[in-house]
């Protein structure tokens, strides 16, 4: 079948892919400074209690024996547990993970609502007046350049003084009271959402641009179609493709959990949980989570490679 | 008389390339009548394309008319608003493009392009009958091809189908066999022939080909540097040309030669016009020159049932045709 064909070689690299994760992921938690040891026991652990504490958690095994083990364990289905907690790791992040879905697909339809039409419009004025300098360039780059630690500070402090409405931290579940979930969320869902606007943005105004030169446009217009036709029949479609690609890279980023956002506006979503993990040296959360978000990421990217075979008839052929 | 179905008057256009303006027109002037068969000729760079899309407005952005006008059925094509134009574009042209791959939306099926350029809706019987009248046969399998599917000929078959779709006055078709195979050019070219005769359409045919669209044209508009240097009927240009670029094409071109005869390659290149030319643009390369070649402009002038623009006509269509190697 052409869709097996055309995923099984994404499906190779993506093993590869997760396989390189993991031992990045399992290697750069051993070279951090301190252990578990250390968090629980405080700075002056003896020798003997480190010991202990290694032997119980097998820590105390060669690195390649503890990385073995690990894959070998995930590979039945189990992700470890958290040395805190005692409890299953995944059992945590599957608690955290709508929480930050619902944040990434906040982030998302914001980022989309503002980004694609500003993107259009920008695209369609620049490539008809050669305007190369205009408001899309201009909120393209201020938005991707903001860091989201500043901005989410800087709105932490403008909401914390004047709440209008909205609420910094304190989560409600969306089950509980949604109108409080909403307060508490979208503060947070905004500040993830403008590198994503200005991702967007650049993104469908360079498509479009592109677009606009190419000969069936004109073609169009020698027809005599109307301008707003053009864009819909002609230009949206043959513009999403690379507008899909950067939405997938934007929601799987996003769905990996926004650490320093969550963490800022206390969301106790995926991200805060292995924010903590990683403070306390607790492995297993952080070699789980980190690992589940490249999954994550490498399924969204994978469903937009099929995306484009829908959208452009000539990808699957020319493969 | 009536009015002509396209005037053209002393036609400047110029390209903004950022530090200078590059003229593709130079005072181009050109009438076109209803139901007529009309090849404009010459090298890339001689403005054959800017004055074919000047006439549907399709420039580039960076394209501006400096002087002189354009009226195609009625409209003035360099004032009218945006809506005029479309409306002109929709209910009198139609192009044909030079490639046809390109021309055609790759994301939609054949089928969806041919009813949007039919206007909406259309019955399929309505769909089928006006593939077979470009010969494309087959046309349920066309329809739901998609471009790439489907190869050169078969794309500009269906590119010219939605040009006639609706019945336009002017067919303007750049190039439109230059992508194409040899073996179907012919084929394409007497297809947009008999359509153009049974539609009583008038179809204007860019080219660099003098003699393949002679066979095809009434008459032949030579263009060199931005102007139209010898306009008539093709078989008085083809047979005794007057202006020294026009026969140089025609011994330029291949098809013409005896065994053993060498081709002529026209020497030199085309100008690059910055502003207006105050001498004869094709004095550089020219076997006629003469002095005032280089310090008057030639203007057009009636001259043997044709126009010139030439200072040397005369000996030009005096001069032997076996003298061909003179031409260097």
């Amino acid at each position: 079948m052409r869709l097996a064909t055309y995923l099984l070689p994404r499906v190779l690299a993506a093993l590869v892919t997760l396989l390189g994760v993991s031992v990045l992921v399992f290697l750069s938690l051993r070279l951090l400074p301190g252990g578990y040891a250390d968090i629980l026991l405080g700075p002056f652990v003896t020798p003997e209690a480190r010991a202990v504490i290694a032997q119980r958690y097998g820590l105390d095994q060669p690195l390649v024996v503890q990385y073995l083990r690990w894959v070998w364990a995930m590979l039945g289905g189990d992700f470890g547990v958290s040395m805190v907690t005692q409890r299953p790791v995944i059992d945590e992040l599957l608690r955290r993970a709508p929480v930050t879905l619902q944040l990434a697909l906040i982030a998302l339809v914001l980022a989309l609502a503002v980004g694609y039409p500003l993107g259009v419009l920008s695209g369609v004025r620049a490539a008809s007046r050669r305007k190369r300098r205009d408001f899309g360039r201009v909120i393209g780059a201020m938005g991707a350049s903001v860091p989201d630690f500043v901005l989410g500070s800087v709105l932490i402090f403008v909401f914390s003084v004047w709440s209008l409405w909205f609420r910094v931290g304190g989560y409600v579940p969306l089950g509980v009271d949604p109108v409080g979930n909403l307060r508490t969320m979208l503060l947070p869902g905004l500040t993830l959402s403008v590198f994503g606007v200005a991702l967007i943005l650049r993104t469908t105004r360079d498509a479009v641009l592109r677009v606009m030169t190419e000969p069936h446009i004109t073609a169009a217009v020698a027809r005599g179609a109307s301008p707003g036709a053009i864009i819909r029949r002609h230009i949206l479609r043959n513009a999403a493709i690379p507008v899909v690609t950067v939405v997938a890279t934007y929601f799987g980023f996003l769905l990996g959990g926004a650490v320093i956002v969550e963490v800022l506006f206390s969301v106790p979503g995926v991200g805060l949980y292995i924010f903590n993990g990683l403070l306390n040296r607790d492995y297993a959360i952080v070699q789980a989570g980190v690992l589940l978000a490249a999954m994550v990421f490498i399924t969204i990217n994978m469903l937009a490679d099929v995306l484009y075979a829908l959208i452009d008839p000539r990808v699957g052929v020319s493969r | 008389m009536t009015a002509p179905l396209v005037d053209i008057a002393d036609l400047v256009i110029g390209y903004d390339t950022g530090m200078r303006q590059v003229r593709a027109l130079d005072g181009a002037s050109l009438r076109i009548d209803e139901d007529e068969t009309l090849a404009i000729v010459g090298e890339s760079g001689s403005g054959k394309t800017t004055l074919g899309m000047a006439a549907g407005r399709l420039l580039p952005p960076e394209a501006k008319v400096i002087g002189g006008s354009i009226h195609v059925a009625g409209v003035d094509v360099t004032r009218a608003d945006d809506e005029a134009l479309r409306r002109l574009r929709h209910d009198k042209l139609g192009f044909v493009f030079q490639n046809p791959t390109t021309a055609l939306d790759p994301t939609l099926r054949i089928g969806r392009q041919v009813a949007l350029a039919m206007g909406g809706r259309p019955p399929p019987e309505a769909i089928a009958e006006l593939l077979s009248r470009a010969e494309l046969n087959e046309s349920e399998r066309i329809l739901r091809a998609f471009p790439h599917e489907l190869s050169g000929g078969m794309a500009q078959r269906v590119v010219i189908a939605m040009a006639i779709a609706r019945r336009p006055h002017l067919l303007i078709a750049d190039e439109p066999t230059a992508s194409l195979d040899a073996s179907i050019r012919e084929k394409v070219m007497s297809t947009l022939g008999r359509l153009r005769a049974e539609s009583g359409a008038s179809l204007v045919i860019l080219s660099h080909d003098l003699r393949m669209v002679a066979r095809h044209a009434d008459r032949v508009a030579v263009m060199y540097g931005g102007r139209i240097v010898e306009l008539g009927s093709v078989t008085r240009v083809m047979q005794a040309p007057a202006h020294p670029y026009t026969r140089a094409l025609l011994t330029a071109a291949a098809g013409n030669e005896r065994p053993g005869e060498r081709l002529c390659p026209i020497p030199g290149t085309p100008p690059i016009l910055e502003s207006r030319c105050e001498a004869c643009a094709y004095a550089d390369r020219c076997a006629f020159r003469e002095t005032r070649c280089d310090t008057e402009r030639p203007e057009a002038r009636p001259f043997l049932g044709r126009e010139v623009v030439c200072h040397r006509a005369e000996a030009v269509i005096g001069a032997p045709t076996q003298a061909r190697q003179e031409d260097r």
